[in-house]
């Protein structure tokens, strides 16, 4: 199973091989959204690796499993969500990298820090965890009003 | 992803050209893996035509670049685009690992 759903969201199974589709797909929707190019770039890493660690973490590796991705956008932001239905992400167990030491992995998630303006999830639906990934448009500031 | 590996003279030239992603990682362990045992320890790995990388492609430069020091040679990069070089400098790497802009110039280090 892969392809677009409804407007605005794309569904990949849990193979890396189809992060590649996401990503094509990703590009086209930032584009529409009137993302810049600089931009975009930085938001298909952040949703890549979330959508990674969906295939590591959530279904440790089994493919077959489905990852929905939705992008939304207002005159101030744009919100993508990130929805897997495996196991849960633990926030105890995440370490954060000691980049001093020059991390070979668990860097992930700090990519995605960097290229977001704000980054949560929910693990309180029955399966899986929703992750939410906002990146404010140029010159609008986090913390501001809602379009 | 298609990875090519020439020889200029001491130096070992990895070009791998497509996404360096969570799907490719694993091809490129295993091409930096075998030229290690192989001796192969002074690598430059030309970027130029990567125009995509993740958290899994860099962890697998990373290692193999410990690993070659391990042994006394170093794994250099170059020919970054500037997308990719993001990803560098925000997980300081780029301070801890050697880039060069062009392969010449990155072949040309190891004289």
């Amino acid at each position: 199973m892969i392809g677009e759903g409804p407007e605005g969201t794309f569904v990949l199974t849990s193979e890396p091989q189809r992060l590649a589709g996401l990503r094509e797909w990703l590009r086209e929707e930032l584009t529409r959204h009137k993302v810049e190019q600089q931009e975009q770039f930085g938001l298909q890493v952040a949703v890549g690796e979330i959508c990674s660690n969906s295939i590591k973490h959530a279904y440790n590796w089994l493919g077959g499993k489905p990852i929905h991705v939705s992008v939304r956008g207002t005159d101030d932001r744009l919100i993508i969500e990130v929805r897997d239905f495996g196991k849960k992400f633990d926030p105890q167990s995440y370490q954060p990298p000691d980049l001093e030491a020059v991390p070979e992995g668990g860097i992930g998630l700090h990519l995605v820090r960097q290229f977001v303006d704000e980054l949560s999830f929910d693990v309180t639906e029955e399966q899986g965890t929703r992750w939410t990934l906002v990146k404010y448009r140029p010159g609008r500031t986090p913390g501001a009003r809602p379009a | 992803m298609e990875i090519q590996v020439t020889q200029a003279s001491e130096v070992t030239v990895v070009v791998p050209k497509g996404d360096l992603d969570t799907a490719s990682a694993a091809q490129m362990k295993q091409t930096l893996g075998a030229l290690l045992d192989a001796g192969k320890t002074r690598l430059v790995v030309d970027l130029g035509g990567v125009a995509y990388m993740d958290s899994a492609g860099l962890g697998q430069l990373v290692n193999a670049m410990k690993l070659a020091r391990k042994a006394g040679g170093d794994l250099r990069l170059c020919a970054l685009s500037e997308e990719t070089l993001r990803v560098f400098k925000t997980t300081r790497l780029n301070k801890e690992m050697a880039l060069y802009p062009t392969r010449q110039a990155a072949i040309a280090s190891w004289r």
